[in-house]
């Protein structure tokens, strides 16, 4: 019985494994197809900026929302441990540098991934179950160049601006703070946020818009095009796009600012 | 008009075989039907045909030329999907164009185009809607225009019919076959549906788990099915099979057996006992009447048989009864389910 055990579940993680190694297969050669799908942007530019709306423009609301709410959270909160330390002058630094580096990045990542992300795995996996994408391969289109690479394009392009919205938008945010519950002047927090901003700490917020772009597009593209097994497959690979594209958004939050912090 | 070889061609993928060592040629300009249940890789087949589907072993060949590794848009096919598979963003005009306006045709006979097909299938009032706006079957049409808008070589249909109603689907399948003979492009259709299979192929493969099972006109499949499958999946109510799978009776061919050895009710001539080459016995255990045909179900010791007939059986639900089958009706089959 114990033999048994054992045996099933050797076969059981050798087939996950192998599952998972298919899989990571798979996504790699449909990334690198993405990206060299991009010499036919030019033909699909429609595509490209209807996505960029889609993506761009429809998510800024969003982005806004939760990037005012982190600034002011944070400056309430770092303001009131440097008030501790007799140090509350110093609260415009500490909000500007985890906002620009850090946080605005990382909730812009989150934001586009839960909604991008999720528009673009439950749209794609739609297409899949209806048979929309084989009918776009019988008819003689790429579907990864018609699909996946406007889709790329446009959010490597919109998520960078966003990014730059978040930013402001949180330090507005911690300014109005500073001056209301922490009673700082306003020109002082914006001295503090402006004057010890360095070339690098912009290097570290804004690298990270591009890759986060990379990873949430092709994962949850990935994802949609993988759809099967009819609604609920459509469902599935919607929610598998979305936890795997913001579980990777934190992780490459944490080593883009590593890397940079420690190289540069 | 193509014509379109199998050659020895098989699937395989993680150990399963969905389609094995499958050979014939469709003819051009024919009338091609896949049938067999699910998972008897007929969808597998004509994906094949399509390039969405690699080919494991063997070829597929149009007019001889080998067209396994030539991408689905070189392969010069139209596609009807199960689901119709339209944009549902984009104008009926708009999917009607979209097979040449993807391939940057001129705009002017893009519009031409689309104006023949709309008249040919009778939807030009629907130019201007979306897809959610339409019924089943204009849905049905848009999917079928845009699959021969491009004049295709070869047209391929993968249930076209299965989301219709049965009334609806009975007229479709009229119009789609005066359509391809109309337009003579070789076509090949797969179904689930025997009927729809019988009704609308010049020849048609029977497929199960895989395995070809008959090519034959649906004359020839329905008289002398050529494996014990093929004569239970073709022909509704399906052939009676008995005596351990040995024989075979469709249910027009059995007829009650009075006791002075005569036919109860089909209009032939009497005949006598000894003329039947194979007689069982049973209890009716139910008649159905359903318009232009009795059907009746007699319980044997190991079968449900049943019996049809134009007139109403003498005989009543519990009454015992005597089925005979003149030579001429029966099928003999082999241990393995094979034809003898």
């Amino acid at each position: 019985m114990n033999a048994e055990f054992i045996i099933a579940y050797r076969r059981r993680l050798s087939d996950r494994s192998k599952e998972f190694f298919e899989t990571m297969q798979n996504f790699l050669f449909f990334s690198l197809r993405s990206f060299g799908a991009m010499i036919w942007m030019k033909r699909y530019w429609s595509d490209i900026t209807t996505q960029m709306y889609a993506a761009g423009t429809s998510s800024i609301v969003i982005v806004l929302v939760s990037s005012i709410s982190i600034g002011c959270l944070l400056t309430m909160e770092v303001g009131n441990q440097l008030e501790s330390f007799g140090a509350k002058t110093l609260t415009g630094r500490a909000t500007a540098l985890s906002v620009i580096r850090e946080m605005a990045p990382m909730v812009t990542g989150l934001m586009l991934a839960a909604r991008v992300g999720a528009s673009f795995a439950s749209e794609l996996g739609a297409m899949k179950i209806s048979e929309q994408i084989d009918a776009l391969r019988a008819f003689g289109t790429d579907p990864i160049a018609k699909l996946v690479m406007p889709r790329l394009v446009a959010t490597l392009i919109m998520f960078l601006p966003l990014t730059a919205v978040s930013c402001a938008v949180g330090l507005i945010g911690g300014s109005f703070v500073a001056q209301g519950y922490h009673n700082i002047d306003p020109g002082f927090y914006w001295n503090s946020v402006l004057a010890p901003l360095e070339f690098h700490d912009f290097l570290v917020g804004f690298v990270k818009p591009p890759v986060f772009a990379v990873a949430i597009t092709l994962v949850s593209c990935f994802n949609g095009f993988s759809a099967s097994g009819g609604t609920v497959g459509v469902g599935q690979s919607t929610v598998k796009g979305i936890v795997v594209s913001s579980g990777l958004v934190l992780l490459l939050n944490f080593y883009i600012s590593k890397l940079v912090l420690e190289n540069l | 008009m193509t014509r379109i070889t199998f050659d020895h061609v098989s699937k395989n993928y993680d150990g399963v075989h969905p389609l094995r060592e499958v050979s014939f040629t469709i003819e051009p300009s024919e009338f091609f039907v896949l049938v067999g249940p699910s998972g008897s890789g007929k969808s597998t087949l004509l994906r094949m045909v399509a390039g969405l589907e690699s080919v494991s072993s063997g070829n597929i060949k149009f007019d001889g030329e080998i067209m396994n590794d030539v991408p689905p848009r070189l392969r010069d096919v139209g596609m009807v999907f199960q689901n119709y598979a339209l944009y549902p963003h984009l104008t009926v005009a708009q999917n009607l164009a979209f097979p040449l306006s993807i391939r940057k045709e001129p705009k002017a006979q893009i519009s031409a185009r689309v104006g023949e097909i709309a008249e040919l299938l009778n939807i030009t009032d629907l130019l201007d809607r979306k897809p959610r706006q339409l019924s089943g079957g204009q849905r049905q049409r848009v999917a079928v225009g845009r699959a021969i808008i491009r004049k295709p070589r070869v047209f391929l249909f993968d249930e076209p019919l299965s989301n219709l109603d049965a009334q609806l689907r009975v007229h479709m399948r009229t119009e789609l076959r005066q359509l391809q003979r109309a337009l003579g492009i070789t076509t090949i259709y797969v179904t689930h549906d025997q009927v729809e299979a019988m009704t609308m192929a010049d020849r048609m493969a029977i497929l199960n788990a895989g395995t070809l099972h008959q090519i034959a006109t649906p004359q020839e499949v329905y008289r002398t099915p050529a494996t014990v499958f093929v004569a239970r999946f073709c022909g509704s109510p399906s052939m009676n099979i008995l005596a351990n799978g040995t024989i075979g009776v469709r249910p027009e061919d059995f007829v009650y057996v009075h006791s002075n050895g005569a036919d109860a009710f089909n209009e032939q001539n009497a005949h006598s006992d000894d003329l039947y080459a194979y007689t069982v016995s049973g209890t009716v255990e139910n008649i159905e009447y359903i318009g232009h045909e009795w059907l009746s179900f007699v319980r044997m010791t190991d079968a449900l048989v049943c019996v049809r007939s134009l007139r109403a059986p003498t005989q009543h639900i519990g009454d015992t009864a005597t089925l005979g089958v003149l030579e001429t009706g029966l099928h003999r089959f082999d241990s393995a389910g094979f034809r003898l």
